[in-house]
């Protein structure tokens, strides 16, 4: 076993937090303030190659895995920055595409995708199904070369930045009643496809949108991978877009702690640092150790999908530990702010937001804590 | 075009720089070490170069074990291959010693046409290593280069003073010192820092270079630190009173710091 990270991560992880540097907390929080995409950031990002680390070499990818992944996600965040539409964008939508898609497909979008310069994102969620994929109603049905969607989505996330959706729609149900699903490559600019705003009070560069899909009609060569094999294609970007979750949320802790730790150093009320009263460290260094744990687990979790061993337990547990960890760490570091904490100058509730989004989406606590008591402990199932 | 880069691991700037009460040399285990930042700058200019032509770039650095981390990131910015030049011996070298280390060490690397240096190292400091380089090795040396082109066998640099610019012209080989507004670095590319790892580098001892121990290190050095006191606490600064001339006197005080 070997806990010491190889060069190469070291020198991937400094690079991806000097090119984050420049822009760092102000820039972030000025943007998810605004609701503005932070353009800037993501294309340096994709010009040092860092965007597509994980998309394969032959597409103009880096031809790395996961966990490089998961380290780009990380240090952005930690710099302040977190990009939250790695986790679509490339943790999912780029994976399968690379995994399912036809070479077509895989010629049309993954260049893209590698450098940055294109953003497809993913379309599960739906008003009557969340957590319960089974019931998904959006359906696809083949007419002719075509196949004509109906149906609707909500809580997409970067529709107005994205070329194009991945799209899971029902097209078929089985003896037990349950979706047969597929997926699809869908224009974001398709006839017929409807992108209604959809606003939270959660701060964030990137703007969720309600989809309503009025017969739109998309080329049987959008089909990706197999008719009705969506369950298990999706579930090759599931797992990935829970680890880099987490790495997403390990990130957040760090700036958050790294923040709260600069204030209790300076910060005097009694005539020495707060930072000395332990009712301000022991806060912190409980929440820099459940960092420390989420990141154990999280790079064991990416470590073992590259490697295409069954990573759903690990990603599971991550994705649990780092959004818990996070909210700690950043609820620690305003506690430490005391009236600062709030204060926009100060800049940490945006992350509070972020990482209390993070403990719902993109898979609730509760569904967590079921796989763990299901798969793992072998309890009854609750549903 | 055979160019050797110089590269030189300091402490990073932002951390805690200290020297050893023993022997008074820099204590490089109390600080992080980072690739000073005047050297990706000369990386850069030599990259630039090869990209426009065509160039074999090779980094030189002399410095312990843990200068590999900096090759290894001059490397992943692009450049082909490195000389490390790690021996106990040379801890503690004056400038004159160093200078000789480099210049036989470039001697390696077969016919160099240009040595790109930095113009001053963040922790020396004593801005005296390409000029030394170019009277030990017979080149011109062009240094503080804000702008360099070169062609057709020439090295044409800009430099910029406080009382003007000089243009300055040497032809090849020659030793070039880059300052700090010569380009802006790039950052490592995810494929440059894995192919780093892969590219050849060349360890060597003074042994290999025909030096003896007695000519570079403390022993070998014309100059040793003697004592040293850390810079004293900051002081109240300057009050300026304001008579209604306030604003003049603020001005005044900033021409002569040289801020304005
Ligand atoms: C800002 C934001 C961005 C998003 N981006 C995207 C996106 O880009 N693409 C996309 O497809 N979706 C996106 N989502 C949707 C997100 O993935 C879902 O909100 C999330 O999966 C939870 O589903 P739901 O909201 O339908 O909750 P529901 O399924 O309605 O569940 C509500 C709550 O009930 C509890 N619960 C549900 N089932 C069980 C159970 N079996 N046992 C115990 N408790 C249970 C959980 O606590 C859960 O929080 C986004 C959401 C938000 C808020
Ligand atoms: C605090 C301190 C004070 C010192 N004072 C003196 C002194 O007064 N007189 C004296 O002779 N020496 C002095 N030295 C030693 C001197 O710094 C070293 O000999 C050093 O290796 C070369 O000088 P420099 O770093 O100042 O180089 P500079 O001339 O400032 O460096 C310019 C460039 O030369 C190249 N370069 C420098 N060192 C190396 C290297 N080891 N490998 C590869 N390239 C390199 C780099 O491109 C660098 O950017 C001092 C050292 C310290 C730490």
């Amino acid at each position: 076993m070997d806990f010491v990270e190889t060069d190469e991560h070291r020198d991937l992880r400094a690079a991806v937090a000097s090119v984050s540097a420049p822009y760092g907390g102000d820039y972030y929080v000025d943007h998810a303030r605004r609701g503005a995409e932070c353009t800037e950031l993501w294309h340096a990002l994709g010009d040092a190659g860092y965007v597509g680390v994980s998309v394969p070499e032959a597409y103009g990818g880096g031809g790395g895995g996961l966990v490089e992944l998961a380290l780009v996600c990380e240090e952005t965040a930690a710099a302040g920055a977190p990009m939250l539409l790695l986790l679509v964008t490339h943790a999912i939508s780029a994976a399968v595409i690379a995994e399912y898609g036809t070479e077509e497909q895989r010629k049309e979008w993954l260049p893209g995708l590698a450098s940055g310069r294109d953003k497809v994102v993913f379309a599960i969620t739906e008003p009557g199904a969340g957590s319960n994929t089974h019931q998904l109603a959006t359906n696809a049905r083949r007419e002719g070369d075509e196949w004509v969607i109906r149906g609707e989505k909500y809580y997409i996330s970067g529709v107005d930045e994205a070329e194009a959706l991945l799209l899971v729609a029902r097209t078929g149900t089985d003896a037990r009643g349950k979706a047969q699903l597929s997926l699809f490559l869908v224009p974001t600019d398709a006839d017929g496809l409807q992108k209604v705003p959809l606003p939270v009070d959660v701060l964030l560069p990137e703007k969720q949108f309600t989809l309503r899909f009025d017969d739109v009609r998309v080329p049987a060569s959008a089909l990706v991978g197999d008719e009705n094999q969506g369950f298990r294609q999706v579930f090759h970007g599931l797992n990935p877009e829970r680890i880099t979750g987490a790495a997403l949320c390990v990130g957040i802790a760090r700036y958050a702690l790294a923040k709260a730790t600069r204030y209790a150093n300076d910060r005097e009320v009694w005539g020495r640092p707060i930072g000395t009263h332990q009712g301000v460290s022991h806060p912190l260094a409980k929440a820099k150790i459940e960092t420390e744990l989420a990141a154990l687990m999280t790079q064991k979790a990416a470590w073992l999908h590259d490697r295409g061993l069954p990573a759903g337990e690990a990603s599971n547990m991550a994705k649990y530990a780092a959004a818990e960890a996070a909210l700690a760490a950043c609820d620690a570091a305003m506690q430490t702010h005391g009236g600062n904490g709030v204060s926009q100058e100060f800049g940490l509730l945006p992350y509070w937001g972020l990482a209390r989004l993070l403990r719902i989406a993109p898979v609730n606590r509760e569904m967590v804590l079921n796989f763990v008591a299901q798969t793992t402990l072998g309890l009854p199932r609750s549903y | 075009m055979n160019i050797v880069v110089l590269i030189k691991q300091v402490p990073d700037t932002w951390s805690e720089r200290k020297l050893s009460d023993g022997d008074k040399t820099l204590d490089r285990a109390s600080s992080d070490a980072v690739l000073d930042e005047i050297n990706e700058r000369a990386v850069e200019e030599a990259l630039k170069i090869k990209e426009a032509g065509d160039a074999e770039v090779t980094i030189l650095t002399a410095g312990p074990d843990r200068a590999t981390d900096a090759i290894r990131k001059a490397l992943s910015m692009g450049a082909d291959k490195a000389v490390h030049v790690n021996d106990e011996a040379i801890h503690g070298s004056d400038a004159i010693a160093t200078a000789k280390v480099l210049a036989k060490a470039i001697g390696t690397v077969g016919d160099v046409d240009l040595v790109l240096a930095g113009n001053e190292a963040t922790d020396g400091r004593s801005g005296a290593m390409a000029g030394m380089l170019g009277e030990l090795l017979g080149w011109p040396s062009l240094t503080h280069a804000n702008e360099l082109t070169v062609e057709n066998g020439t090295a044409k640099a800009k430099r910029e003073t406080d009382e003007g610019t000089s243009d300055l012209e040497a032809s090849l080989p020659a030793v070039v010192s880059v300052g700090e507004k010569i380009n802006e670095p790039r950052y490592p590319s995810f494929k440059g820092i894995m192919a780093a790892k892969k590219k050849p580098v060349t360890t060597l001892g003074i042994a290999d270079l025909g030096l003896d121990a007695s000519e570079v290190g403390l022993a070998g050095s014309l100059v040793q630190v003697d004592s040293f006191a850390p810079r004293p606490p900051k002081s109240g600064g300057q009050k300026v009173e304001d008579e209604g001339d306030g604003g003049a006197k603020i001005a005044e005080y900033l021409v002569g710091q040289k801020l304005i």
